[in-house]
């Protein structure tokens, strides 16, 4: 999961549009695409998700990288910097979304539009969604306007195994800038929900129950332990003297020099280099599945949990990290209204690092309602949670879950200068984005839908 | 018991005109001052430091002060603002999935009452996010899918008694994607606009038809008291009251050329469209309707989740209203139906509306679309004490709806413990799902 510094990019970006020591204009438009240098973000308010608030305060942009964050006395703005006026604004780390869809799919309703799951199997680690990922769809500009840059694009739900997310950046020049790590994770789900071939109860093809998804998981995983002893002591023999089997000629049981990449792509997992991610939505659910992983030693990320409610001492107990949505799925009949709202406040309260997704109780889903995430974070509050909690929740905790807390999620030097600017508390619905940075380069603050409005806007 | 203008309701309350019929209805309530709270009227601005009188269940005071007796409660609602009762003009809680007779594209006599289950957990969780009326539509399957039910959100009480008194009629249409894939995967019409527009034209003709039978037996009865009367023809009937004016016609559909399409056809029959649902298009089109007098109820920035909401954006609501049209927000959601006081707030965002403006969206102009704004809807001396105290200003994120009042009378309390639904007593029934698209063949939204 090593992080592609785009060196070639920013030389060029340096050598490209000067700018000059003039204030530039919020929201200039799509001429902006390229301008870096620096940049000097001043007198707004600074949310800087690691160190607290810093009133009045003052951003540098340099290359692409925070240079420096703090009060003007403190922060010495270089005399090439372009200076932009934030008063009034509030001036906060681009926000990450941890469960996306996005670049997977363009018009739900519209097959072609999607590559979502692959039906063929129940067990599909060898799926790698930067395969798919569409990087000039229509939705990314979507979200951007609404202060997101970075997410994780996970498969849909409909496997066990589903495949192996990016991690993206919302802007760039070509997809390979915006995916700036390729199989972060190892996507996993469990619960009523999962696909079962045969149907409940069994309709000729195995699995059809939880007990059969459960068996098959467990057996994949050994296959591929499997797999590797093997890989193993034929790599052993390759590497021994030549002629000390020559007489048998034997490259050990079972052994084939054919590679097997659906076993071979669990191996990371197995080996704890990199996190699973796994959907599950019931509290008992969370206990089986969470037996499996603990057998196995599985790095695990749990996402929903959403009627955990008599569990999340046991969750705790588990120290893993958790995403928290959608925070609007219902709970259960008979349940008090805000069982499931209430859930980041009590996760958070026993010590559990937790992430909030966007996304609603149906509707669009995962990727048209990207947009949305600062106010799921913001009705998270309602419902208990500490504002720097849920604003850690969508930018510093999902950049650490991911392996990407040195590089984004916060306002701290040496950070990508991934950067918004808005007229007011990020996570009210209220509050509208003035400009968007991503490592220093000005995002133009234009969608299709924006073109729709000024077009018919005109008199 | 109220009785409902519903012929349904009107038919099955003669026939029970014996029984003791106000089984469940409480006292008239005590009157109620509710002062110190930020009032948010929705028809004459905002009053900061305002108090309201509640008396027999309507209002009969608003202002800086008020006339209220000594004997009224008192509920200080200092830092609390008060709003009129949120109305949702498009929903389809609380039926169990049965919003589409999927058999055939035109259906007007389906009345949704028949399938309203008044003990559904989605009426719950809509009145803690302080709802209290709701228009229950079918779905959009069929081109003409039924009359809808209009309810007060007085949940834990019987099913006759949530109706909402004297409320019109309404009638769904639908056109556009949905009655083209319903009857287009079975090859039959409609399975296309084509087929969509000439299938409800043929209806009318039908309903002329019919009426005209009715003129010329009406006429030939007075001579010949023997004449035999046509068949009542229940289809036929419901069409005919579209075309006599008695119903609100309510259209699901997206499209700019629809609406048109839509609106052409009307001005042929003679109806008035009282409103387009979903209606993501309108701000390509939106001074032309508003000329027509039609209202939009909208969904706020839900887009792309078919190939007729590719060009939804989210500024339409406030674009459509600065050109003239009378402009709803709707949930067509289980979910949103819990936040429509957040999805108002998005329109400050999303084209600059004031808070008036926005708060007017989930009150007094879906109260008009249904046609009950007379009753509910804004907070103003003699309309129904539907009101809500929110903790802090309910276009913020971060706003809880505290007490929701229905005709005077609590019916939600967020302070209370459990479910804080002061007249529920027994087991809710969860029909599952979002109450929206993909709930049920041929989908709504």
């Amino acid at each position: 999961m090593r992080y592609q510094t785009h060196s070639i990019l920013l030389l060029a970006l340096a050598a490209a549009t000067v700018l000059c020591g003039s204030n530039i204009a919020l929201a200039a438009g799509p001429t902006s695409v390229h301008q870096t240098g620096t940049i000097a973000i001043v007198g707004g308010k600074l949310l800087t998700v690691s160190h607290g608030v810093i009133e009045n305060g003052t951003v540098i942009i340099q290359y692409g990288r925070i240079q420096a964050v703090g009060d003007p006395s403190s922060v010495k703005i270089p005399t090439d910097a372009t200076i932009i006026d934030a008063k009034g604004l509030t001036v906060y780390p681009g926000l990450i979304d941890p469960d996306t869809t996005l670049g997977l799919t363009e018009v739900a309703a519209d097959e072609e539009s999607n590559d979502l799951s692959e039906p063929s199997d129940e067990i599909m680690p060898h799926m790698h969604v930067a395969d798919a990922f569409h990087a000039e769809t229509e939705l990314i500009p979507v979200a951007r306007l609404n202060g997101v840059t970075n997410a994780v694009v996970a498969p849909g739900t409909a496997d066990s195994i589903a495949g192996q997310d990016i991690f993206i950046q919302l802007g760039g020049e070509n997809r390979d800038e915006m995916i700036v790590g390729r199989d972060v994770a190892l996507a996993m789900n469990y619960g009523a929900e999962q696909r079962r071939r045969g149907g409940r109860g069994g309709g000729g093809s195995f699995p059809s129950t939880r007990m059969g998804l459960i068996t098959q998981l467990r057996q994949s995983l050994l296959d591929a332990q499997h797999y590797e002893a093997e890989q193993k002591a034929a790599e052993k023999k390759t590497d021994a003297k030549p002629g000390d089997d020559a007489k048998s000629g034997d490259k050990g049981p079972g052994k084939s020099d054919k590679r097997d990449l659906k076993l071979e792509a669990l191996l990371p997992y197995l080996h704890g280099e990199k996190p699973v991610v796994i959907g599950v939505y019931e509290g008992y659910d969370i206990e089986s599945i969470m037996k499996v992983a603990q057998e196995f030693h599985l790095k695990v990320i749990l996402n929903h949990v959403t009627h955990s409610q008599e569990v999340l001492d046991e969750i705790a107990a588990y120290k893993v990290p958790v995403i928290v949505g959608p925070i609007y799925d219902f709970p259960r009949a008979d349940e008090r209204y805000d069982a499931v709202y209430t859930l980041p406040a009590e996760l958070a309260k026993r010590g559990i690092k937790i992430a909030i997704s966007s996304g609603e109780a149906g509707g669009p889903g995962g990727a048209h309602t990207v947009r949305n995430l600062p106010y799921s974070a913001g009705f998270a509050v309602a419902y208990g949670l500490p504002y720097d909690e849920a604003l850690k929740a969508i930018t510093l905790n999902v950049a650490e879950m991911f392996g990407f807390g040195d590089k984004l999620g916060s306002l701290d030097v040496g950070k990508l200068g991934n950067v918004v600017i808005a007229n007011g508390d990020p996570l009210d619905v209220r509050t509208d984005v003035k400009q968007v940075f991503i490592e220093g380069v000005s995002q133009p603050m234009v969608s299709r839908q924006t073109k729709l409005r000024d077009e018919y806007s005109k008199p | 018991m109220k009785l409902s203008l519903s012929p349904h309701v009107l038919a099955l309350t003669i026939l029970c005109a014996a029984l003791p019929v106000v089984a469940q209805s409480t006292a008239p309530p005590p009157d109620i001052l509710i002062k110190n709270a930020t009032v948010m009227t929705a028809s004459h601005g905002t009053i900061p430091n305002g108090s309201v009188w509640v008396h027999e269940g309507k209002i009969a005071g608003v202002g800086t002060s008020v006339d209220a007796p000594a004997s009224a409660v008192v509920i200080d609602a200092s830092g609390k603002y008060l709003t009129p009762g949120i109305i949702d003009p498009h929903s389809h809680s609380a039926l169990d999935g049965d919003v589409n007779e999927a058999t055939s594209p035109v259906t007007p006599s389906m009345m949704m009452i028949d399938a309203f289950d008044n003990r559904d957990a989605a009426l719950y969780r809509a009145l803690a996010g302080g709802v209290t009326t709701e228009l229950l539509l079918h779905g959009s399957a069929n081109m003409i899918g039924g009359q809808a039910v209009v309810i007060k959100n007085k949940f834990g009480l019987s099913r006759d008694e949530m109706l909402f008194p004297n409320a019109p009629r309404s009638i769904k249409f639908a056109s556009g994607e949905n009655p083209k894939r319903v009857y287009g995967s079975r090859n039959q019409l409609p399975s296309t606009r084509m087929g969509n527009f000439e299938v409800m034209r043929q209806s009318f003709e039908d309903a002329k038809a019919y009426m005209a039978s009715w003129d010329a037996y009406n006429v030939k009865v007075k001579k010949d008291p023997t004449a035999i009367a046509p068949k009542v023809d229940l289809k036929l009937e419901a069409l005919a009251d579209v075309l006599r004016g008695k119903l609100y016609v309510q259209i699901h559909c997206y499209r700019a050329d629809e609406f048109l399409t839509e609106e052409a056809i009307a001005k042929q029959y003679g109806y008035k469209i009282r409103a387009f649902h979903h209606a993501l298009e309108m701000y390509k089109v939106a001074p032309e309707i508003a000329k027509d007098g039609t209202g939009i109820a909208t969904f706020t920035d839900w887009w792309g989740f078919k190939d007729e909401a590719w060009d939804a954006i989210p500024w339409n609501a406030v674009m459509s209203m600065r050109a003239g049209v009378r402009v709803a927000l709707k949930s067509d959601s289980n979910d949103h139906i819990r936040r429509l006081n957040q999805e108002a707030g998005k329109m400050v965002h999303y084209g600059g509306a004031t808070e008036d403006e926005a708060i007017r969206m989930v009150t007094l102009n879906p109260a008009w679309i249904i046609g009950v704004d007379d009753h509910t809807g804004s907070i103003d001396v003699g309309k129904d004490a539907d009101l809500v105290i929110w903790n802090m200003d309910p276009l913020s994120t971060y706003a809880r709806a505290e007490k929701v009042y229905i005709d005077g009378d609590l019916f939600f309390d967020s302070s209370l413990p459990g479910l804080g639904a002061t007249h529920f007593k027994g087991a809710m029934h969860d029909a599952g799902g979002f109450g929206g698209e993909d709930d049920s063949e041929g989908g709504m939204n």
